[in-house]
C-alpha cells in the first residue's frame, strides 16, 4: 500500500497527528517520536541537560520543545525516560548523567506479591510525576495549538519489570499465571491514573510503553496477559493511545491491532512491509527508523532511505523506532522531516 | 549410527523430534542421548521441562546411588541445557521458559559444584561477565551466564553497572582470560571500548579475550572497539566462548 498525499487542506502538526491517529486523511505523513528525541546536542542548545531535564519541569519543557522547534517534528514528547512513575512508586533510580538515560535498579525489586502493590497517595504529586504534568501543561500553553503534545504512561508489564525485577516477574508468569494476572490488574490502576492526569494537564495523546517484546516473551504471552487489558485501557483512558513495544513484535501485531488502540510504535526489527501487511488499517503504525545502526551511526542519506521505505510501505506516521540515542546527530533527525516533505511534494507532482 | 529409538526416555525423544530441526544437531543429540543412562535422561528431561524440585531430588538421589558428580553434570544437566539452548535460539521457547530451565539446572548444580570443586575438576573455562558501567540491564547477560554454566563454564558474574576497574580486578583475582560485556543502551555501549582501553592501559590486553553483545551492539561496533568477538544471542555466546578456549589452547600448543 503506497500512501498518496490526500487532497486535504494544509494542516498544522497537531491536526496532522490527530488525524493520522484516527486513520483520517492528512496533508502529509506526520513525523513524530512517541518515545523521546532528547539528544546531547539538543540539551546543549537549550541548556537543559540530563539528569535535571528528567526531574525539573522547566528543563523538561525546554528540551522537549526542541523536537518541534529544532527538528520540525509534529509531536512534542516531554517524557524522555520510562521511570518517572516507577520513581514515584518507590523504585531505586540511577539518575545517571548528561550522556546517559536514568534507569530503575531492577535488581533491587520493591514488590514480590500482589498485596505488596500499593498506589502511593502522592503518585501524581511526587516530584518525578508532577514535573511531567507541569511540563505538559506548559507545553500545551506554549505550543498546544500547533503541535501534538504526547504524554507517556507506562503499562503494567513494564512497571512489573521495574517493581518486581525482570527475572522474578517473568518466572511468575510460568509459576503462577493467576498471580501474574492479579499483579497486572493491580498495576493497571497506576497506568490509568497517570494517563488521566496527563490528559487533564493537556496531553493530546499518550504513549503506553509495555515491553512484552519478542526478545523476551512469545506472542501468545501478549494475547494471554495483555491484549484484554490493553483493550480496557482504550475505554478507560479517553485519548488516542500509542502502544510502544521494542524488538521483534510482528508475531503479536494481529493481537495488538485488535485492542482498539490508535497506534502501534514499532521497531526496525520488523520490516515496514510485513508490519503493514499484518495490521492493515486496523491500527496506525508509527516508526520505524533504526536507532543504533542508522540514526546514531550513519548519515542523512541512510536515514532518507529508511524514511522512504516506511513511506512506500504505507506507514502512516514516520519517526525513530524508539527513544533516540543521546549522541544522535541532529542532522540525521532533521532528515526525517525533510524526506517526508520532499516525498510528498514528489507524489503531488506525479 | 544411533537412532532416535535408541533413546529410552520418551520425553527426550519427543523433544528431539519436535524441536531439533538441523540435521547435524539432531544427529549429535541422538548420539549423545543414546549413550546416556535412563536415570540421567530423566534428570535431563527435568531440566528441559523446568522441574527444579525434581532435578534437585534427582541429583541428590543419583549422588546417593554412587553416580559420579561429573557424570551427573555432563549427562544430566548439561545435556538437558543443550536442548534448551536450541529451542531458545529457534524461538520455540522464550525467556521465562529459559529462566525456569536454568533454575532447574541450578537446583542440581548446588549439589554438584562443591564435589567438583573439592575434587579439583577444572571447568571448561573461566569467564568474567558483567553489564558495563552506567547500564542497569542484566537479563541478556544473565541468559548468557545461564547458557555458559549450562555448558560447563565457570562464570564470575560482576552484575550491572560494572566499571573497567571492576573488570580488571576480577580478571586478576580469578585468573580468567575471557571477559564478556553486555549493554542494552546506545549510551552505555561505548563503555565496552573504554573497558578494553583500560585493559590496554593496565598492560593486560594481550592476556584477555573480549566478547561483547547486547541489543544495540553490532559486529561492526564490536570490531571498532577492538573486541575479539561478538555474540548475537545467548547460544552464540557459548559458541564464541568455546572458540576462544580452542584459540587459547592452540596458542599454548
Amino acid at each position: 500500500m503506497v500512501q498518496k498525499a490526500e487532497p486535504v487542506k494544509p494542516m498544522n502538526g497537531r491536526q496532522r497527528v490527530l488525524a493520522a491517529l484516527r486513520g483520517d486523511p492528512v496533508d502529509r505523513t506526520p513525523v513524530c517520536n512517541p518515545t523521546s528525541v532528547a539528544t546531547v546536542e539538543l540539551m546543549d542548545l537549550v541548556g537543559a541537560h540530563f539528569p535535571e531535564a528528567n526531574r525539573d519541569a522547566e528543563k523538561m519543557f525546554r528540551l522537549a520543545a526542541t523536537g518541534y522547534t529544532e527538528l520540525g517534528f509534529d509531536t512534542i514528547m516531554p517524557v524522555f525516560s520510562i521511570i518517572q512513575e516507577s520513581s514515584a512508586l518507590g523504585c531505586n533510580i540511577q539518575w545517571e548523567s548528561k550522556d546517559n538515560w536514568p534507569t530503575a535498579r531492577m535488581n533491587e525489586p520493591i514488590w514480590a506479591e500482589p498485596d505488596d502493590i500499593k498506589v502511593p497517595a502522592d503518585l501524581l504529586t511526587h516530584p518525578d510525576t508532577k514535573c511531567v504534568l507541569d511540563a505538559i501543561a506548559k507545553l500545551k500553553k506554549e505550543y498546544g495549538e500547533d503541535v501534538a503534545i504526547v504524554g507517556k504512561t507506562m503499562g503494567p508489564w513494564t512497571l512489573g519489570y521495574h517493581c518486581f525485577g525482570v527475572e522474578p516477574f517473568l518466572l511468575m508468569s510460568l509459576d503462577d499465571p493467576d498471580k501474574m494476572k492479579r499483579c497486572l490488574e493491580r498495576m493497571k490502576e497506576i497506568t490509568i491514573l497517570f494517563g488521566l492526569a496527563q490528559i487533564e494537564a493537556g496531553a493530546d495523546a499518550l504513549t503506553l510503553p509495555d515491553h512484552a517484546t519478542g526478545d523476551l516473551v512469545s506472542g501468545d504471552y501478549y494475547a494471554t496477559f495483555l491484549q484484554e487489558m490493553h483493550t480496557e485501557f482504550v475505554d478507560e483512558i479517553p485519548c488516542p493511545l500509542i502502544l510502544h513495544i521494542c524488538g521483534r513484535t510482528v508475531d503479536r501485531m494481529d493481537y495488538i491491532a485488535q485492542t482498539g488502540m490508535a497506534a502501534f510504535h514499532f521497531d526496525s526489527k520488523n520490516t515496514p512491509v510485513e508490519s503493514v501487511e499484518v495490521v492493515k488499517e486496523r491500527i496506525s503504525l508509527i516508526g520505524n527508523i533504526n536507532n543504533p545502526e542508522t540514526l546514531y551511526a550513519k548519515n542523512p542519506d541512510a536515514v532518507r532511505q529508511e524514511v522512504l521505505n516506511n513511506l512506500e510501505a504505507g506507514v502512516p506516521l514516520v519517526g525513530p523506532e524508539c527513544a533516540v540515542p543521546l549522541q544522535t546527530p541532529i542532522e540525521n533527525l532533521k532528515e526525517i522531516t525533510r524526506t517526508v516533505c520532499d516525498w510528498h511534494k514528489e507524489q503531488s507532482v506525479v | 549410527m544411533a537412532k532416535l529409538a535408541d533413546i529410552e526416555n520418551e520425553f527426550i525423544r519427543q523433544e528431539i523430534e519436535e524441536y531439533i530441526e538441523r540435521p547435524d544437531e539432531r544427529g549429535h543429540l541422538i548420539a549423545l542421548y543414546s549413550k546416556i543412562s535412563p536415570e540421567m535422561q530423566t534428570l535431563a528431561a527435568g531440566v528441559i521441562d523446568g522441574q527444579h524440585e525434581a532435578v534437585d531430588a534427582g541429583t541428590q538421589a543419583a549422588l546417593e546411588d554412587g553416580v559420579e558428580a561429573l557424570q551427573i553434570m555432563d549427562d544430566g544437566l548439561i545435556a538437558g541445557m543443550a536442548i534448551v539452548g536450541i529451542k531458545f535460539r529457534e524461538n520455540f521457547i522464550f525467556v521465562p521458559e529459559v529462566l525456569s530451565c536454568a533454575r532447574a539446572m541450578k537446583a542440581g548444580m548446588k549439589h554438584i559444584e562443591p564435589i567438583l570443586s573439592a575434587s579439583g575438576i577444572e571447568p571448561v573455562g573461566k569467564i568474567i561477565m558483567g553489564t558495563v558501567k552506567g547500564d542497569m540491564h542484566d537479563i541478556g547477560k544473565n541468559l548468557c551466564i545461564m547458557m555458559l554454566r549450562g555448558s560447563g563454564f565457570e562464570v564470575i558474574d560482576l552484575g550491572v553497572d560494572t566499571s573497567p576497574d571492576d573488570f580488571i580486578d576480577a580478571v586478576e583475582e580469578h585468573q580468567a582470560n575471557i571477559v564478556g560485556m553486555s549493554a542494552l543502551l546506545t549510551t552505555t555501549m561505548p563503555n565496552m571500548g573504554r573497558t578494553i582501553e583500560a585493559f590496554i592501559d593496565a598492560d593486560l590486553r594481550d592476556d584477555v579475550k573480549f566478547m561483547v553483545g547486547g541489543a544495540p551492539v553490532t559486529p561492526e561496533f564490536a570490531e571498532d572497539m577492538d573486541a575479539d568477538s561478538y555474540g548475537d544471542n545467548a547460544v552464540e555466546c557459548v559458541e564464541v566462548a568455546k572458540r576462544m578456549i580452542e584459540e587459547f589452547e592452540a596458542e599454548q600448543a
